[in-house]
């Protein structure tokens, strides 16, 4: 995190953090942001870390990127990959990179599907905006299709569009984005189109240090492919090489390993790049931020006073056609095997010892390995079925024709969990996903114990556990985090009151980035806090793999749950058979 | 606390420690429940000046007490109007009377919480007809924003009610005279008899012989509400008490902080005991300082005279600052219950060192002009002798020794003719030990601590100042303000000090009044330093009127590492 602190702070030279120790601090904040668009190219991370990547030696170069950065002992050595390319002087680097000498290329493979068009080519687009790319760079789209530079163009700018706060120049910045970006059409199998673009992309990349990121948008049959593909023909020969790869990461344990094992095979671990970006959420972010620069949070971070934690995420919408994808893997892989794992790892993840990648990660891994795999009775799944309202009537999942008919996969997954370790022992985390639900949004929510002998008792009623303290910390749609705190209502009485109002972060006007151009700028820069390590990756599907083969094996129905209700009741029997009441669906609560 | 949550409500018999509060323990005096406050609200169903709060049950073991609950309206059949009320405004003509006092009752009584039998007095020595009393008291009558209606008809009736007798404060023929009155006016009910002092300090006593004497209530209770100041030091304190005993037992007297009864100060109790993130916050442990502030932002402006005689310190820290503090620092008392929570506030005050003269900065305003404007020094007030050196401002270090608190500053500050008026509690937390952000933090990591404001006035606030990320892609930490009160969300005005505090008198409700052990144990630990200060003639530091005061009190503070949260750059 420190790393990203400079990244477009616009020339805030005042104490928003400098680059690791004793490292140059002053070129890195102006890498960004409109005012340092002079000196952009020159001293920013990306060209110090290439040019010393350029020293290296292939295979090892990442590792060697990673210490050029750091500057620091050579501690950090990653799952065994050759790390011994120690730089030994950063001044060195800079004048390299003033020189201009590295670019970077990024190619999109599988360039016309939806999730490029939608979040991709519009984060690359919002980052070089904001100036977070390099001087240098070309964006290369691939994909199977036939298709010319200018149509690749045509597609791209339909997407794209300029930041509300930042509307000047907007159609000059899209123009000259535009310029950069080329479509190359080839097979996912074939070394040989890969050697085609890799014959573009020197042209691109002249006789500067080249660096190469792909980001794999395809299915994940082809990932192996494309991967041996590209990294046999087109790897960079000086720069790096990293290729970024969404999920699925596999189904089980055994495809997710054998998928990491064929991965490992064309790449090293550091090239590696798992994307989960739901980690890419500002208030991801700041989880850690609030746990560990706050003392206030401090004491209450354990069983001593919480009593339970509740990671919730629900959509509005169903699978809605297209649910040949989803079918085959259901909500328990598609959100909570990744995107809640992950963030309750880090919610209740020890202290780091530094926020460097490396050591965020150990602890993750920790908190995944100390958690007791699922058992099939802390498991209730469910499936949404059609529903009439207001005239209106929504489909059941499987009359989605993409969907069979009698498939069981489910939509809707509530689980317990528990961690058995000193921390977190007795305390139970209930995770709750699902699809056409009556609401959308994502939370974590944080329910503390009871006041022990509460003096106001007699203003409660007999259940304390309703009016205690709660922190809600709100992923989306509107990124919040607020305290339930138990007030006196004003006036001659003593009647107490919780309070559930919401601090926002109104008093930032800037927008907040999406979580795709954090992560790509992360990818680029080397930075890989926000990406999952392979160990991180086994240990979650450790967790997850027993029951999910348990459901499979013993084909057991999901509950079925009207399309647009709070999904199925079996989820508060779940919850009540811990002591829990999930903290959104209160009565307090509106709908 | 929770016993005021009862008040009114139908059919309780018991007050603070009744067992089950079974149906709506609270709605208070609201007008829906008009019906079923009348004639058993717990005015009548609590016990009198007997052993305070333990239960009704207990307080037949008292003296003078006739229990007003032993009668029909015991078993929840209250007897219309079996008991009345008199109030007896002492010093009626007063400026308190007028602008407090009065409004304050008739608040009480539009809200429904006042018994529907009710007299109401104004005692003082001009001579004055009823109808004179009442045109002066409608003069500053308000009804409340919300309840507009029915306003003047309310009006109307309260002031039927309202009365006045001249008299001498210390002479017993106008008290009997008053007796005389009171008695027409309750007519055979049962009579309870609140008295309130609104009057100079120097006829306290005489008031109360004379009044204690003649006009008692013969067969209920007999309340007298006296107002600071309480003596000046420890010896004048304990002889004031020492006579109020000749007359009066301790549970007659309601010494009033007014200070105690504003929302926020019952809201600091209910934030501490009623939330489980601060219990383990709320010591040595995590809170590096805690910081209690008070200013004003006019001088005495022709009104010295009284203040002269006692200096900020009497006037305000002694009391107000520090009642603040000891509930602030106190131990989780047994109960609610007001005996249970001045144990614990008088232990806590007897944890406090005696404040040192090394430990207190004094100053006082000069003249000061400003935009073409000039504004008096404090001995410009043609009140005040031309070489006062009484303090307008003062700022302190106390020191609580006990398990809880040693080490931990409370820093004190209080003052006249400042550039802002406010009261509030700063509470500034450690830093965070091993700090991973610590370098987006800069290399004081005291500044970037978590800090919880609770603000008495102007605008009542609680809130938690946290870091957080600034959104976007680089990691810059800010911090943003927790906000954990919104008034917002209450339309209801909020009630004024004084109305609290004259109901809770005359339900006998003694948690907010200050009994006499606690006075004595405030006055010790300002005594000492208070005498130094007079016999070495120390002179205050000079401030300018509107400044934010004498930069003494910056240096007092960094003594013990501290620095005022209200005076940083960014504010």
């Amino acid at each position: 995190m420190a790393l990203s602190c400079m990244r477009c702070s616009a020339g805030a030279g005042n104490g928003a953090g400098s680059v690791r120790r004793g490292a140059p601090a002053a070129p890195s904040f102006v890498r960004c942001g409109l005012r340092g668009l002079a000196t952009a190219a020159a001293g920013c991370r990306v060209a110090a870390a290439a040019a010393a990547a350029a020293k290296g030696v292939k295979g090892a170069m990442d590792a060697g990127v990673e210490n050029a950065v750091r500057s620091v002992a050579p501690s950090k050595v990653e799952n065994g990959s050759p790390s011994e390319i120690i730089v030994d002087d950063f001044q060195d680097l800079i004048s390299l990179s003033e020189n201009d000498e590295s670019t970077v290329t990024i190619t999109v493979v599988g360039a016309s599907g939806d999730l490029a068009k939608k979040k991709i080519f519009p984060a690359l687009f919002a980052l070089y905006y904001e100036d977070c790319l390099p001087k240098h760079f070309t964006i290369f789209g691939y994909a199977r299709s036939n298709m010319t530079d200018a149509e690749l163009r045509n597609m791209v700018s339909r997407t794209l569009t300029c930041r509300i706060d930042k509307r000047e120049n907007c159609n000059e910045k899209m123009e000259e984005f535009l310029k950069r970006c080329f479509y190359h059409s080839g097979q996912y199998d074939s070394e040989e189109h890969f050697r085609d673009l890799d014959k573009k992309l020197k042209q691109h990349e002249g006789s500067r240090v080249s660096n190469r990121l792909f980001y794999l948008s395809i299915p994940p049959n082809i990932f192996l492919d494309v991967v041996k593909c590209a990294s046999i023909s087109s790897s960079s020969v000086n720069g790096w090489t990293r290729v970024i790869v969404e999920k699925p990461f596999g189904r089980d344990s055994d495809s997710s390993a054998a998928l990491t094992r064929g991965l490992k095979q064309y790449l090293v671990e550091d090239q590696i790049f798992r994307i989960d970006h739901y980690l890419g959420k500002e208030l991801v972010e700041n989880l850690s931020v609030l746990r560990f620069s706050n003392l206030v949070f401090e004491p209450l971070w354990s069983r001593q006073y919480i009593r339970n934690v509740q990671l919730i995420f629900s959509e509005d919408f169903g699978t809605e056609g297209r649910g040949g994808y989803f079918d085959r893997y259901g909500i328990i892989r598609d959100i909570m095997q990744n995107h809640l794992l992950q963030i309750l790892a880090i919610f209740a993840m020890e202290t780091p010892i530094s926020l460097e990648a490396e050591d965020i990660r150990n602890e993750k891994v920790k908190v995944l390995c100390s958690m007791k795999p699922l058992q099939l009775e802390d498991v209730v799944i469910g499936q949404y079925k059609s529903h009439t309202k207001g005239g209106t009537t929504y489909p059941a999942y499987t009359d989605d024709k993409t969907v069979p008919k009698d498939s069981l996969t489910p939509t809707f997954a509530a689980a317990a969990l528990f961690i058995n370790n000193a921390r977190w022992d007795g305390v139970p985390f209930l995770m709750k996903a699902g699809k056409a639900l009556h609401t959308k949004g994502a939370e974590i929510r944080v329910q503390f114990r009871h006041v022990p002998g509460n003096l106001y008792k007699r203003s409660f009623g007999t259940d304390l556990d309703t009016s205690t303290n709660e922190l809600v910390i709100r992923v989306q749609p509107d990124e919040a985090i607020y305290l339930k705190i138990n007030n006196k209502i004003p006036g001659l009485g003593m009647r107490l009151d919780r309070k559930t109002d919401v601090e926002t972060c109104p008093r930032y006007s800037k927008e907040i980035p999406d979580a795709y151009e954090r992560l790509l700028l992360d990818a680029i820069e080397g930075e890989r806090r926000l990406f999952i390590r392979s160990d991180e990756l086994d240990a979650a599907w450790e967790l997850f793999t027993p029951l999910l083969k348990e459901l499979e094996e013993k084909r057991i129905a999901p509950e079925l749950y009207p399309y647009g209700s709070r999904g199925p009741v079996g989820a508060h029997y779940l919850a009540a058979k811990y002591n829990v009441r999930w903290g959104d669906l209160t009565t307090e609560h509106k709908a | 606390m929770a016993a005021t949550g009862l008040r009114f409500r139908p059919g309780t018999v018991f007050p603070s420690r009744a067992t089950s509060p079974s149906t709506q323990p609270y709605h208070h005096c609201s007008p829906q429940r008009m019906h079923a406050a009348k004639g058993r609200c717990r005015l009548k169903a609590k016990s009198s000046n007997g052993r305070p709060q333990i239960s009704a049950s207990s307080s037949s073991s008292s003296f003078r007490d006739v229990v007003i609950d032993g009668g029909p309206s015991e078993d929840g059949a209250p007897e219309q109007g079996g008991a009345t009320v008199s109030i007896t405004v002492v010093g009626a003509s007063g400026d308190l009377a007028k602008k407090k006092i009065f409004p304050a009752l008739f608040a009480l009584f539009y809200e429904d919480c006042l018994p529907e039998h009710f007299t109401v007095f104004g005692y003082a020595r001009s001579k004055m007809s009823d109808e004179e009393l009442r045109n002066m008291i409608s003069l500053t009558l308000t009804c409340r924003i919300d309840q507009r209606e029915n306003c003047s008809d309310k009006m109307e009736q309260f002031l039927k009610r309202c009365f006045y007798q001249s008299g001498q404060y210390n002479l017993e023929e106008g008290f009997s005279e008053l007796d005389r009155k009171l008695k027409e006016k309750e007519a055979g009910k049962l009579p309870n008899r609140l008295f309130y002092l609104s009057i100079p300090p120097n006829i306290f006593v005489d008031v109360v012989r004379s009044a204690s004497r003649t006009a008692s209530s013969s067969s209920g209770w007999t309340r007298f509400i006296v107002e600071k100041p309480f003596g000046r030091d420890s010896e004048s304190s304990g002889e004031l008490t020492r006579s109020l005993k000749q007359y009066l037992d301790e549970e007659q007297i309601f010494r009033i902080d007014h200070y105690l009864g504003k929302e926020l100060v019952e809201n600091l109790s209910v934030l501490r005991f009623s939330n489980l993130v601060f219990e383990p916050l709320w010591s040595r442990n995590y809170i590096r300082n805690v910081q209690l502030i008070f200013s004003e932002d006019f001088g005495t402006e022709g009104r010295g005279g009284y203040f002269d005689n006692y200096g900020i310190i009497r006037d305000i820290m002694q009391n107000h600052l520090l009642q603040i503090l000891a509930l602030f620092a106190m131990e989780t008392p047994v109960s609610l219950a007001a005996e249970d929570i001045r144990n614990e506030k008088v232990k806590v005050l007897r944890s406090m060192r005696k404040l040192r003269l090394d430990d207190v900065v004094v100053g006082q305003y000069k003249g000061h002009s400003k935009g073409g404007k000039s504004y008096p020094a404090y001995v410009d007030d043609p009140t005040v002798p031309s070489g006062s050196i009484t303090p307008t401002f003062a700022a302190a270090a106390v020191f609580i020794d006990n398990a809880r608190w040693d080490g931990v500053p409370f820093l004190m500050k209080a003052g006249k003719a400042l550039h802002t008026r406010r009261a509030e509690i700063r509470v500034q937390f450690r830093r965070v030990p091993g700090n991973l952000y610590r370098r987006n933090i800069g290399t004081d990591l005291d500044k970037a601590t978590n800090e919880l404001v609770l603000r008495v006035q102007p605008d009542e606030a609680i809130y938690l100042k946290i870091n957080n990320k600034v959104p976007g892609l680089g990691m810059r930490l800010d911090s943003s303000e927790l906000n954990l009160l919104y008034s917002e969300r209450y339309r209801r005005e909020i009630p004024d000090a004084y109305e609290r505090l004259l109901l809770d008198a005359m339900e006998g409700e003694r948690r907010l009044f200050i009994r006499s052990d606690e006075l004595d144990a405030a006055w010790a630990i300002f005594t000492p330093v208070l005498r130094e200060l007079e016999e070495r003639r120390v002179a205050p530091e000079l401030y300018p009127y509107g400044s934010r005061g004498p930069v003494g009190a910056h240096y007092l503070a960094a003594n013990y590492n501290v620095r005022w949260g209200d005076i940083s750059s960014d504010t």
